[in-house]
């Protein structure tokens, strides 16, 4: 469903990206993890469309969508942006809106086939009840919910998340990615998602691409990528993995912790 | 019940304005009398005139006119502000504190001093030379303030600030080497004095209808704008064009107002504000709200500049800051908690 081709990206001649080439299938959680200023937000920048590529494609449903306008491409990806202070005191209903921009034309008219995409949104964010509520005063939680439902609202094959959990506590970190994973099966996306947090990585993504100074450093499944050797060597500190006593699923855990 | 219905309301208290602008003055006119002079103008009404002509007069080449063009400066200058926060995502920007109002008003002087309008045509050149001076000053303000793609609150005013008095100083100096006609331009222009007769009105309509008039179409693209030019692209706004088309439409609208009306200060600041705390930050509806309620808000500040002094007038621009500046203050104290912002 989206395929990087060799995908190349540089700050005037600083390159941040080299050679990156990875595929996300419908129906599949793609985790993009790293040390800091491995790439991980630019590699979604770029694919976005808003950072400029230097070499390389990106392709949804074969169409190149770095050659395409704006206005069209945002038929094809929508992004869920780090929650944070939102500017303009927007209610809920007002905010998800906006996603339709791409269907909606200069003057911002509301067609029945937008609110009822904005009503879906809704319910599959659980945000019933909050329409009318300014998303100033919302929570960060709620607040992430709402730019997910945004994003939801554009109604792209791809969706692409920023660190979506940065500022939320752990309730809602497990939250957003259930409710992330469950959209992700339902409405068969392909979901590129940068994340720092790599025991949320094991247990909800489908695939891991690890990437290190710009690299694609390993590409495959959680337990393929998690292993204690990659993940020591990428982020330069020795860790142990060790597979979570109900799931499963390989965790992490810096040696430092126990020399304290 | 009538806060559900802003644009009625709106108009409402617009056409309430217009009628007692009309009636005041040296010899106040009552408002029913003001309303059966203007219905005479109509063809196919007839009303034995129970009125001196002298009244008739009065309102139909004096005090209509004037009351217009303030209307429509109100208007222009509240709308185009609406813009300029929008755009630059700054609740502070405001034609005057930006420095455009002073930039316009350069360009009108500088139009002026090479052409000084003796007919109609001379008039329609006035807010091409304004509309050039605002234009130059939004780019270089704008560009002077950026700071990593974002314009921070302090910064564009201080940039405005300067780039504005650099205008304004321009514009001074000008007035050591010209002659009579600029010298009254130069005083009207910083004063904020409206001209007079029907002359500026005409001239200034078709530019009115086509600045305000885009700029109640760009309320969606405001909207989408104000979550950052990145997820403004990424929801499928083409930013870029978006900005330019808001950029020129703002600052057309504010130069006709300083053509005519001179430097006015904080209409565009006040106005969009009080709309966006009754009826929310939706641009869709806040800058034809904001053409309403400028005109209005104008014409106050007009009434009361006439009656302070009375029988002698003071500039207007002088009543907008007595008011404007304490609010400016609010704001700048209430927008660093972006609580309604």
């Amino acid at each position: 469903m989206l395929t990087i081709t060799s995908l190349r990206v540089a700050y005037g001649k600083r390159i941040i990206l080299k050679d990156i080439s990875m595929k996300v299938i419908a129906g599949e959680i793609v985790a993009v993890i790293g040390p800091n200023g491995a790439g991980k937000t630019t590699l979604i920048r770029s694919v976005s469309g808003t950072l400029p590529v230097e070499a390389g494609q990106v392709q949804v449903k074969e169409r190149d969508v770095a050659q395409l306008p704006v206005v069209q491409r945002a038929r094809y990806l929508a992004v869920v942006p780090q929650a944070r202070q939102i500017g303009g005191a927007y209610s809920v209903n007002q905010a998800i809106m906006m996603g339709r921009t791409a269907y909606m034309g200069w003057l911002g008219r509301e067609s029945e086939s937008d609110c009822k995409a904005v009503e879906l949104a809704i319910r599959q964010t659980g945000l019933e009840g909050f329409e009318e509520r300014s998303i100033a005063e919302l929570s960060g939680g709620e607040q992430q919910r709402v730019l997910l439902a945004r994003a939801l609202a554009q109604d792209t094959p791809v969706l692409l998340l920023d660190e979506p959990t940065n500022h939320l506590d752990l309730q809602h970190q497990a939250s957003l990615l259930s409710l992330v994973r469950q959209l992700t099966r339902e409405k068969n996306l392909a979901v590129l998602m940068a994340i720092h947090d790599l025991n949320l990585v094991s247990s909800f993504a489908d695939k891991v691409a690890l990437l290190v100074g710009g690299e694609l450093r390993k590409f495959g499944t959680p337990q393929e990528v998690l292993q204690a050797t990659h993940i020591s060597e990428a982020y330069q500190t020795q860790v142990d993995v060790v597979a979570h006593p109900l799931t499963g699923v390989p965790m992490i855990f810096p040696r430092d912790m126990l020399n304290t | 019940m009538l806060r559900k219905h802003p644009f009625l309301l709106n108009t409402l208290f617009l056409l309430i304005a217009l009628i007692f602008s009309i009636g005041l003055g040296a010899v106040f006119i009552p408002p029913g009398t003001v309303l059966r002079i203007l219905a005479t103008q109509f063809p196919g009404i007839e009303i034995a005139p129970d009125w001196a002509t002298s009244s008739s007069a009065i309102i139909l080449s004096v005090r209509l006119p004037h009351t217009v063009l303030i209307a429509l400066t109100g208007a222009a200058l509240a709308s185009s502000g609406a813009a300029y926060q929008g755009l630059f995502r700054n609740p502070l920007s405001d034609p005057y504190l930006i420095g455009v109002a002073a930039g316009a008003g350069l360009g009108a002087v500088i139009a002026m001093s090479l052409y000084w309008p003796t007919n109609l045509f001379g008039f329609y050149l006035i807010p091409i030379g304004a509309f050039v001076g605002a234009i130059s000053t939004v780019l270089l303000v704008y560009n002077l303030a950026k700071v990593n793609g974002i314009v921070p609150l302090t910064t564009l005013i201080l940039a405005g600030v300067a780039v504005g008095a650099f205008a304004s100083a321009l514009t001074s100096a000008l007035m050591l080497r010209s002659d009579q006609q600029i010298h009254r331009a130069i005083s009207f222009l910083l004063g904020g004095s409206p001209m007079m007769g029907w002359n500026p009105v005409i001239a200034s309509l078709p530019y009115m209808i086509i600045g305000m008039g885009l700029l109640s179409f760009s309320g969606h693209a405001l909207n989408v704008l104000q979550f950052g030019e990145e997820e403004a692209k990424q929801m499928g706004l083409a930013v870029d064009r978006a900005k330019i088309f808001v950029i020129v439409t703002a600052s057309l609208t504010t130069a006709v107002a300083v053509a005519f009306s001179g430097v006015i200060g904080f209409v565009g600041l006040i106005v969009p504000h009080i709309i966006r705390m009754i009826w929310g930050p939706d641009y869709r509806r806040l800058i034809p709200l904001s053409v309403l309620a400028g005109a209005t808000m104008l014409l106050l500040a007009d009434m009361l500049a006439r009656i302070i002094l009375a029988p002698s007038t003071l500039p207007i621009g002088i009543v907008t800051a007595i008011f404007g500046a304490p609010f400016f203050l609010w704001i700048l104290r209430r927008a660093k908690q972006e609580v309604f912002w």
